[in-house]
């Protein structure tokens, strides 16, 4: 009656405090930059029968803005620092496919996951090679609006850091381009999060593995003979 | 028979070029070509009617405000709205304002050194001008320290040998009949008009934000009135705008007036000189019970051919049959060919440059010559400007334009034909300024009864959302500017600018000929202008100076 | 010839100004500058010695509304530049001469003055065809500037025109218009704006005169004396952006309150002037005070940046009202979708696997199966 039974998952510890704490300092920044952003560019009318004097809640949406801009770029520079430290799954060797193997198990995800033209495949333990891509995308997409942010604060800040990328300004021909491709870009991050989320969920709910959680607690559940590959 | 060219000329807006045929001292033939294209009208396509004033405020600096003022009438026009009353006062402010500011700075700083010698002016007797200046009016400058003063200014500055500005005039020419102290005084009207001008404008800057190229905005104003707000045009701007006026009319009847009629006096040869079409065309303008009554405007529309003042025609903006432009000897190509006018709603705006390659000596006058279209009316060249509002108001019988040109006429004993002519032009101009500056005391007066009343409204935001406008529609904005008539036509689709052509006073004046081989104001009003010195071209600037030219306008 | 041109002292001497009055003045340039107290003998000595140099105004394309402007200027006035300050020897919008003898001003002042004229541009240059969309005596924008801007002493481009290519130059500039600093091979001191601030044009002339050097520029060749804010960070009403109190339509209460134009399209806050410290028209108002929102007049392309009453730009090839956020809502829509129906497809196609995994999954309920917790060796440290 006591005997256990051996089941056939196996805890994997896949993604480290740090990136889990990367990851959600990440993800609540970039959530209040877009809230604060989108309000930016779309201010609500509110408290109306006010006078100036009495509120700033526009001030403390910018604050807001200004405040996780800074938050995100930093835990960033961490990430980066971490991609060359961290483990198996956090390296940056997992990001980028470079063998014809590699670009194979790209593929073979878009044909099962996204298009579903095959039913089960290879599990891939870290990331696949299609997210990593795509997170690839994000960072870039991410260095842009970090550089036309701070590009943009850099005329209301009388520190170095954004004054780093007033060059910006110039290149893309003044600050209402700067502004407009800055705004235009936060909307690949709506998309991002609708599909990165859901993703997630579709992982897990066919899969079994605990993606979701994995990125709270780290730990993700592999069958032994995906293991012993 | 000589060739003269002049190009630049100068004083005047823009780039223009004369080319004349001087045979036995006197032009016998002419050629007008503006010299400098842009292709606004290509720019506008696409773009939201509702930012077309700004684009073309951009056609030109010196009348500013006048284009903006017909695009936002325009787009009003297509879209189907009216503005509301204050918002029509506004505008009729801010254009008295700009009709003041620019007449006088035309007379002052663009035409009086064709009349007035400076360097005759340093020998002139400061008492004896002061006499004159204080038989003129009783403006309080005209001490004869005051003269002095400025002549030893003009004297340090002629002695220093940097003549600057009036390097290389036609001091001492011939054609220059003014006495020493009138010449006096006409220079320390050019300064003083000089400081003055930058102060009238600054009723443009109160409720449009800027001058020059101040702010419209389809529907009204875009300022607001709010007697118990710092924030708006309360009564501190009102008190402001006030005594700007005063200021304005002080200057207009003490100096420009007075200094018009003294000069006039002694050219009344120019009565005879640069007479030039005999047709005339005013839109008319200033609206008083909105802009779709012509027949309550304060300048009238109409049109008057072979000077004949008792019948004044009717004119239509939309009707197709009236208003066409050519293309025959301008820089442009039509589909339909080179013959063909076309109506403004059809117009096409085709670059076909065919003119020599810069640097050049001479336009082929013979072909395409011109970077201006040329308007017709009826097929007739017209005559546009301060004379042609002055003719058909006069031919219309009104009141107030018949008592103050009746009574320069008898002032400077001419009869109406004297009118006629370079003098007449140059004469009409200050004429309605004066008309000008009493008519914006009164709708001042009538801003102000409005806001007592509690009547603030300067916006009709009805038809401002693109998406309650029909899906096609056209519109014009028959207007007056400082040079003449002025008329924009769009054509909306889609909620975006489908065509937007202008027609501008100095295209009608300044055109090449027609396809017909008709001469437009410009060259028609230099045949038989007398050239003393054919190394000098004074007469000619004389002529052309009268009109006010535009160039920038005239080709956008 | 020297000998005779009379200095800044000697003009307001012969205007009646005592000495004290001129020294104050001097005093008065000098802290207006912000240059420091030890200067103040050089700066009298400028205003002493010099002569009025020699200027040359060209007009290419543009509207004139540059020189407009310029003659609104109130302190200094224009009058007292043109008598004591410079010497305005070409500018066809003011000069007496026409035709042959204006053309001789412009090459005489070139010829006797190498190196030491400033030259002053008002308007862009067409570059289309060789130049004939803009030739003054024959000759076409381009050469004629090309053989200013080689011997003068420092080229000054007025206005958006000359700065940026301006109204011209907006999509699909049709004459190739170029501004200038992109013509001549040296450095241009760009002063934007359509036009600009007229004490702003006179601030910079006699910043160069009197101070005898270039003012600092950015790095869009801009003196940053004028052009190092943005109208938005100095704006008087600014405290109502802070507050989010905003002008929701024209002549609304807002509007009549003076309330933050921001969602009128106001570009106050991309646009770099001095429009809000400065003002218009002798320190009176500027567009905002108006009512009107700021339209970026200073800003290169500020054309194309339209609508210019919406927050944000349109999108070429999208419409006229599309802007970022119409085309990525849409772009969201659509991505919501897609995912809902993946999930649908998802739920049909892999109905099998996801059936497997329940039956593989042991269930609580079954006696059976009692989970026991394994703890491994290394106390579940994953290495
Ligand atoms: C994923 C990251 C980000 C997103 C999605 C985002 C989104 C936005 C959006 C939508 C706007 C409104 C633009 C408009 O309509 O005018 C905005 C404005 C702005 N953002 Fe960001 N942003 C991000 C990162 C940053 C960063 C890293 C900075 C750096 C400081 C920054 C600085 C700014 C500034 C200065 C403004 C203009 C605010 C103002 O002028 O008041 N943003 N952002
Ligand atoms: C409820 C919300 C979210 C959940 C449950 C979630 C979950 C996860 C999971 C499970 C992974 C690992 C996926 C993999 O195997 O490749 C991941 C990675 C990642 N997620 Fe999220 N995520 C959420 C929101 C976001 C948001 C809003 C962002 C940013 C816009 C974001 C950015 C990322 C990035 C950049 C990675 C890669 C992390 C790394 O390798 O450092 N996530 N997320
Ligand atoms: N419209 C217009 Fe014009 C013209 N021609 C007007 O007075 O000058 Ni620039
Ligand atoms: S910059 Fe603007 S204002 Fe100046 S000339 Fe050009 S269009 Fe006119
Ligand atoms: S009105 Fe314009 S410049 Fe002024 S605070 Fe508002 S957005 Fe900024
Ligand atoms: S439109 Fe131009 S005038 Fe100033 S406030 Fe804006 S920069
Ligand atoms: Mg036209």
């Amino acid at each position: 009656m006591a005997t256990a039974q051996p089941l056939p998952y196996r805890r994997v510890y896949v993604w480290e405090f740090p990136v889990r704490l990367f990851h959600w300092v990440n993800a609540t920044g970039i959530f209040l930059l877009i809230i604060t952003g989108f309000l930016i560019g779309n201010p609500q009318v509110l408290f109306r029968s006010n006078e100036a004097y009495q509120q700033y809640w526009f001030g403390w949406v910018r604050f807001t803005h200004f405040a996780s801009a800074y938050i995100v770029f930093f835990n960033f520079l961490f990430r980066v620092y971490w991609g060359f430290v961290g483990n198996q799954f956090a390296r940056w060797s997992s990001f980028f496919p470079v063998n014809k193997e590699q670009f194979l198990d790209m593929w073979e995800t878009v044909r099962i996951d996204i298009l579903q033209l095959k039913l089960k495949g290879k599990i891939s333990i870290g990331h696949n090679y299609l997210a990593s891509l795509t997170y690839i995308g994000l960072f870039i997409l991410f260095l842009f609006e970090v550089f036309s942010g701070f590009a943009l604060y850099s005329s209301m800040s009388g520190s170095f850091i954004p004054k780093l990328f007033t060059w910006m300004v110039p290149l893309m021909g003044g600050d209402a381009n700067v502004r407009i491709w800055h705004h235009m870009v936060m909307w690949a991050f709506v998309l991002f999060t609708i599909i990165h989320v859901y993703l997630t969920f579709y992982h897990d709910y066919v899969e079994g593995r605990g993606d979701m959680s994995s990125m709270l607690g780290g730990w993700k559940f592999e069958k032994d003979k995906d293991l012993n590959r | 028979m000589t060739r003269i060219v002049v190009d630049p000329v100068t004083r005047i807006e823009g780039h223009l070029r004369i080319e004349a045929v001087v045979e036995g001292g006197k032009i016998t033939d002419a050629f007008s070509a503006g010299t400098m294209v842009r292709g606004i009208e290509k720019i506008l396509k696409g773009r939201d009617p509702r930012d077309a004033w700004a684009f073309v405020e951009r056609v030109c600096g010196v009348c500013t405000t006048v284009h903006a003022l017909a695009s936002v009438r325009t787009v009003e026009d297509a879209i189907g709205i009216s503005v509301p009353k204050n918002a029509e006062l506004v505008r009729n402010l801010m254009f008295c304002t700009q009709f003041i500011q620019d007449h006088v700075i035309h007379f002052y700083h663009l035409h009086a050194l064709d009349w007035v010698d400076v360097v005759s002016a340093l020998s002139a007797d400061p008492e004896e001008t002061s006499k004159i200046a204080r038989t003129l009016s009783n403006w309080p400058k005209t001490s004869p320290g005051y003269f002095s003063d400025l002549q030893k200014r003009l004297k340090a500055f002629v002695d220093s040998g940097q003549l600057g500005i009036f390097a290389n005039g036609y001091w001492g020419h011939p054609a220059f009949k003014l006495p020493k102290e009138v010449n006096l005084i006409g220079v320390a009207h050019y300064l003083e008009a000089l400081e003055w001008q930058k102060e009238v404008v600054k009723i443009h800057t109160i409720f449009g934000g800027k001058n020059p190229h101040p702010n419209y905005l389809v529907g009204g104003v875009p300022c607001s009135f709010n007697l118990e707000e710092v924030n708006a045009i309360n009564t501190e701007k009102l008190n402001f705008v006030a005594k700007l006026i005063n200021d304005a009319v002080d200057f207009v009847e003490k100096v420009y007036i007075p200094d018009l009629m003294a000069i006039a006096g002694f050219y009344k040869d120019w009565a005879a000189i640069g007479g030039g079409l005999s047709n005339y065309l005013a839109y008319g303008d200033l609206p008083t019970k909105g802009y779709a009554y012509p027949e309550y405007f304060k300048f009238q529309r109409g049109a008057i051919l072979d000077r004949d003042l008792t019948r004044v025609y009717d004119v239509n903006g939309k009707d197709e049959n009236e208003i066409k432009e050519y293309i025959a000897h301008s820089w442009y190509k039509y589909e339909g060919g080179d013959t063909v006018g076309l109506h403004p709603w059809k117009g096409e705006t085709e670059f076909n440059f065919t003119g020599p390659q810069p640097p050049y000596e001479q336009l082929n006058v013979e072909g395409k010559y011109s970077w201006l279209k040329t308007p017709r009316w009826k097929d007739n060249p017209m005559e546009v400007g301060p004379l042609a509002r002055l003719l058909v108001g006069y031919g219309k019988g009104n009141a107030e334009i018949k008592e103050v040109v009746d009574e320069a006429l008898k002032k400077l004993d001419v009869p109406v034909t004297a009118l006629f002519s370079t003098l007449g032009r140059t004469a009409a101009r200050g004429l309605e300024t004066r008309l000008i500056a009493r008519w914006i005391q009164e709708f001042f007066k009538e801003l102000q009864d409005n806001l007592k009343s509690g009547e603030m409204k300067t916006h009709n935001g009805e038809k401002w959302d693109p998406s309650t406008w029909p899906a096609e529609c056209e519109g014009v904005g028959l207007s007056e500017a400082p040079r003449g008539a002025l008329a924009h036509w769009i054509k909306i689709k889609d909620k975006k600018i489908e065509n937007y052509q202008l027609v501008v006073p100095s295209t009608w004046n300044a055109s090449p000929r027609d396809v017909n081989g008709k001469r437009s104001a410009y060259e028609e009003a230099l045949i038989g202008t007398p050239v003393a010195k054919e190394g000098e071209p004074l007469e000619i600037i004389r002529t052309i100076h009268s009109f006010d030219p535009c160039l920038a306008c005239a080709v956008h | 010839m020297e000998k005779n041109v009379p200095s800044i002292w000697k003009a307001m001497e012969a205007k009646g100004y005592s000495r004290r009055e001129f020294m104050y003045f001097c005093g008065v340039a000098v802290a207006a500058a912000g240059i420091q107290s030890s200067a103040f003998g050089q700066v009298v000595e400028a205003f002493e010695k010099k002569a009025r140099p020699p200027v040359v105004w060209l007009h290419f394309q543009e509207c004139t509304c540059c020189s407009e402007s310029f003659i609104r200027s109130s302190h200094p006035i224009v009058a007292d530049i043109i008598f004591d300050t410079l010497s305005l020897d070409y500018t066809e919008t003011l000069q007496a001469a026409s035709g042959a003898q204006a053309e001789k001003c412009l090459q005489d002042t070139m010829k006797n003055n190498k190196g030491k004229y400033i030259l002053l541009v008002e308007g862009s240059v067409p570059m289309l065809n060789g130049g004939s969309c803009c030739t003054i005596g024959g000759r076409s924008a381009l050469e004629i500037l090309k053989e200013a801007a080689a011997d003068a002493a420092a080229v000054i481009a007025w206005g958006s025109c000359a700065s940026h290519g301006c109204i011209q130059a907006a999509k699909p500039n049709p004459t190739g218009a170029t501004p200038i600093h992109e013509l001549v091979n040296r450095p241009v001191i760009n002063v934007p704006g359509c036009p600009p601030i007229a004490e702003v044009m006179t601030g910079v002339v006699t910043h160069v005169l009197l101070y005898g050097k270039i003012p600092e520029l950015d790095s869009q060749g801009r003196p940053k004396e004028f052009y190092s804010r943005r109208v938005h960070d100095t704006c008087y009403r600014r405290p109502y952006y802070d507050a989010g109190l905003f002008v929701e339509s024209w002549d609304d209460d807002a509007a009549r309150k003076g309330y933050c134009l921001y969602k009128m399209g106001c570009r106050g806050p991309v646009t770099y002037n001095a429009c809000s410290v400065t003002k218009w028209n002798g320190n009176l108002s500027y567009p905002i005070q108006s009512g009107h929102g700021c339209i970026g007049c200073s800003e290169a392309e500020f054309w194309d940046n339209g609508p210019f009453y919406q927050h944000l730009s349109s999108f070429p090839g999208f419409g006229i009202e599309s802007t970022a956020d119409t085309i990525g809502a849409t772009a969201a829509g659509v991505t919501v979708g897609a995912v809902a129906l993946h999930a649908i497809s998802s739920n049909i196609r892999k109905r099998k696997i996801i059936q497997g995994n329940m039956e593989e999954s042991v269930s609580p309920n079954k006696p059976d199966h009692e989970i026991v917790e394994e703890v491994p060796e290394n106390g579940g440290d994953q290495s």
